[in-house]
């Protein structure tokens, strides 16, 4: 038998034992978070699942990524763990986030709808595991720039809707300015008529321009009458566009109503979303302190 | 057979055959007489409810004259709608629709003490198969219901009331006070011959019942037209929100009154609808357009997608 066959046991044993302290402590991780599962305590479940993230925002230690070392054996279960997870945070955002409802639209993804009004919008998802929102920047942006408009009494879509109405107000006026428009035509023709019959063998390049001129206005008031004539249908085009615009704008307001209700401003609605995290666990250790001193 | 027989006599034999068949004549028309006075006084006389339909029924369909009897003062046949109409209300202390006649002739139609007397009702008896007759508004022409008698039913029409009492005469300065009178006395007819002779009702727009779904012309409502509702209703303090009855829209008004709209229909199939919820049930969707200024514009600014469906039989 040669040397290199020869198993070294020693370094055998220790590379073993390694082995199955790792595989212990995989077992071991399990066996806590299915343990918290059955116990229902979500604290202890946000802490195995991210470990590092929660010493760090809630002990204030220094990044550590050894305390996440097990968290990819759950990678999989994540949905479910999600889906567990979401019934008691729902329940306490229900209570700091009045406006906010969620809908589960697979396993684990839940998507943020602003208030129950009509046509409310799908604000962007809740991150259940980071316990953490994740706003449509689409959506955000539109209600930052409510709040900030709002300093000027305007609101998102005061200028587009004005924009559009006055659109709508000259199309008018084009419709309503038929007849002078069917006068002036018919004094034109008459001119072009008389221009006709005028023939100067010295003057026929005045002529020809009148002429031109007054053909040249012609044409402008043909187009003017063709424009009237699609008015209406672009009117109404306008008219959906304005209600369009107005709904818009009636939710952003209703919206930022709400936000201040809850949270007096924007800034703190903000400052709120950024803690979150240390907020909803800080309510969980509480309630765990409360039962054990309870026991 | 009989009859020929005896014809064929007459025509070609004696003169006292010819007597006598007149004779006969004359004394048919005046039983036929006999018999729509003692009709008569009964709708006009009688304290029994089921006597007094059935002379009217009967006297809906008379022919006073015959061949040999005819009488020079005569009542049209939808004045003895109207006669059972008012002494219907009357036995329930109704007496609202006053009932009144030309001068110089036997035409009848009701005036409202609470309208001016320009407006006057009374029925158009409908020709044809179907029989029945609608009570009409005569200088708007409007019809605010169908009755049909014999098979016992009254069909309401939300078109005609939201041209007369809302287009005629709210907008043009009559008080809802004034309105609401006449709308009582009209229900309480429908009540009357719903609770006396078991009528079928539809009350159609002034159905107060919380369980009644009044049906929109547009089956597939476009959601333009509840986005100008939302957008009003926010104008006005108000706010539109999702309807808990699936798609569609609710909105609460003051005094615990929800109106709701929404898909009733099946997934391929819309059907919208509207209903109005209160904890009495005595409001129904015509009461909220009398009420409540938005609702009713957003209503008449929308009416060829949000007007309320009337039995198409009667009123198509």
């Amino acid at each position: 038998m040669e040397k290199q066959n020869q198993p070294d046991l020693g370094k055998q044993d220790q590379q073993t034992s390694e082995l199955t302290n790792s595989l212990q402590q995989k077992l071991d991780y399990l066996t806590t978070l299915r343990q918290a599962i059955t116990a229902g305590d979500d604290r202890l479940i946000y802490e195995l699942i991210d470990g590092d993230h929660y010493h760090q925002a809630l002990l204030n230690e220094e990044p550590n990524p050894t305390r996440n070392a097990q968290v990819d054996l759950i990678t999989d279960v994540h949905p479910a763990i999600s889906h567990y997870l979401s019934t008691k945070l729902i329940d306490y955002l229900a209570h700091e986030y009045p406006f906010f409802y969620y809908e589960e639209t697979q396993a684990g993804e839940f998507q943020i709808y602003f208030g129950n009004w009509w046509d409310r919008r799908r604000f962007g998802k809740l991150n259940v595991l980071n316990v953490a929102f994740e706003f449509s920047q689409e959506e955000f942006t539109k209600l930052q720039q409510t709040f900030e408009l709002a300093a000027t009494h305007k609101r998102y879509n005061t200028d587009n809707i004005q924009k559009v109405s006055a659109a709508n107000d000259e199309l008018q006026k084009l419709i309503d300015a038929q007849d002078d428009r069917d006068a002036e035509k018919d004094q034109l023709r008459q001119q072009l008529k008389e221009n006709g019959q005028r023939n100067s063998l010295f003057d026929s390049g005045r002529i020809k321009e009148e002429r031109q001129q007054i053909i040249d206005q012609l044409t402008k008031l043909a187009d003017a009458d063709e424009q009237a004539n699609n008015a209406h249908a672009t009117m109404k085009d306008n008219e959906a566009k304005i209600l369009t615009l107005s709904k818009e704008d009636t939710i952003l307001a209703y919206e930022k109503q709400a936000i201040e209700n809850s949270f007096k401003s924007f800034e703190n609605f903000n400052e709120r979303n950024r803690s979150l995290y240390v907020d909803y666990l800080t309510t969980l250790i509480g309630k765990a302190q409360v039962a054990a001193d309870g026991e | 057979m009989a009859n020929e027989t005896k014809k064929i006599d007459a025509a070609t034999l004696s003169t006292h055959g010819k007597l006598a068949m007149f004779n006969e004549g004359l004394k048919k028309g005046l039983a036929n007489g006999e018999k729509f006075t003692a009709l008569m006084d009964q709708l006009i006389d009688t304290t029994d409810g089921e006597v007094l339909l059935t002379a009217a029924q009967k006297l809906a369909d008379f022919k006073l004259d015959s061949a040999y009897v005819t009488f020079p003062h005569q009542y049209k046949n939808a004045d003895y709608y109207l006669i059972f109409m008012s002494r219907l209300l009357g036995m329930h202390a109704d007496e609202q629709a006053t009932l009144h006649t030309r001068p110089h002739s036997e035409a009848l139609y009701h005036v409202f003490d609470a309208l001016s007397d320009d407006y006057t009702f009374l029925y158009q008896v409908v020709d044809g198969d179907n029989g029945g007759a609608y009570y009409r508004e005569q200088t708007t022409g409007e019809k605010l219901f169908y009755i049909h008698l014999e098979r016992r039913l009254l069909r309401f029409n939300s078109t005609a009331f939201t041209n007369l009492f809302i287009n005629k005469l709210l907008l043009k300065g009559t008080g809802v006070d004034q309105i609401n009178t006449v709308l009582a006395t009209l229900i309480n007819f429908g009540h009357d011959l719903q609770n006396d002779f078991g009528f079928n009702v539809d009350f159609n727009i002034l159905d107060v019942n919380n369980a009644a779904r009044y049906e929109l012309r547009q089956a597939d409502l476009n959601g333009e037209v509840l986005d100008k509702l939302f957008v009003l209703a926010a104008e006005h303090d108000y706010m539109l929100r999702n309807s808990p009855s699936g798609h569609g829209a609710e909105i609460e008004l003051p005094g615990a009154l929800v109106v709701d709209v929404f898909d009733a229909g099946a997934p391929e199939t819309a059907k919208w609808v509207l209903t109005v919820r209160d904890s009495d049930q005595r409001v129904s969707w015509f009461d909220v357009l009398l009420h409540f200024d938005f609702m009713r514009d957003w209503y008449l600014g929308n009416i060829e997608a949000l007007e309320i469906k009337a039995d198409p039989l009667v009123f198509a």
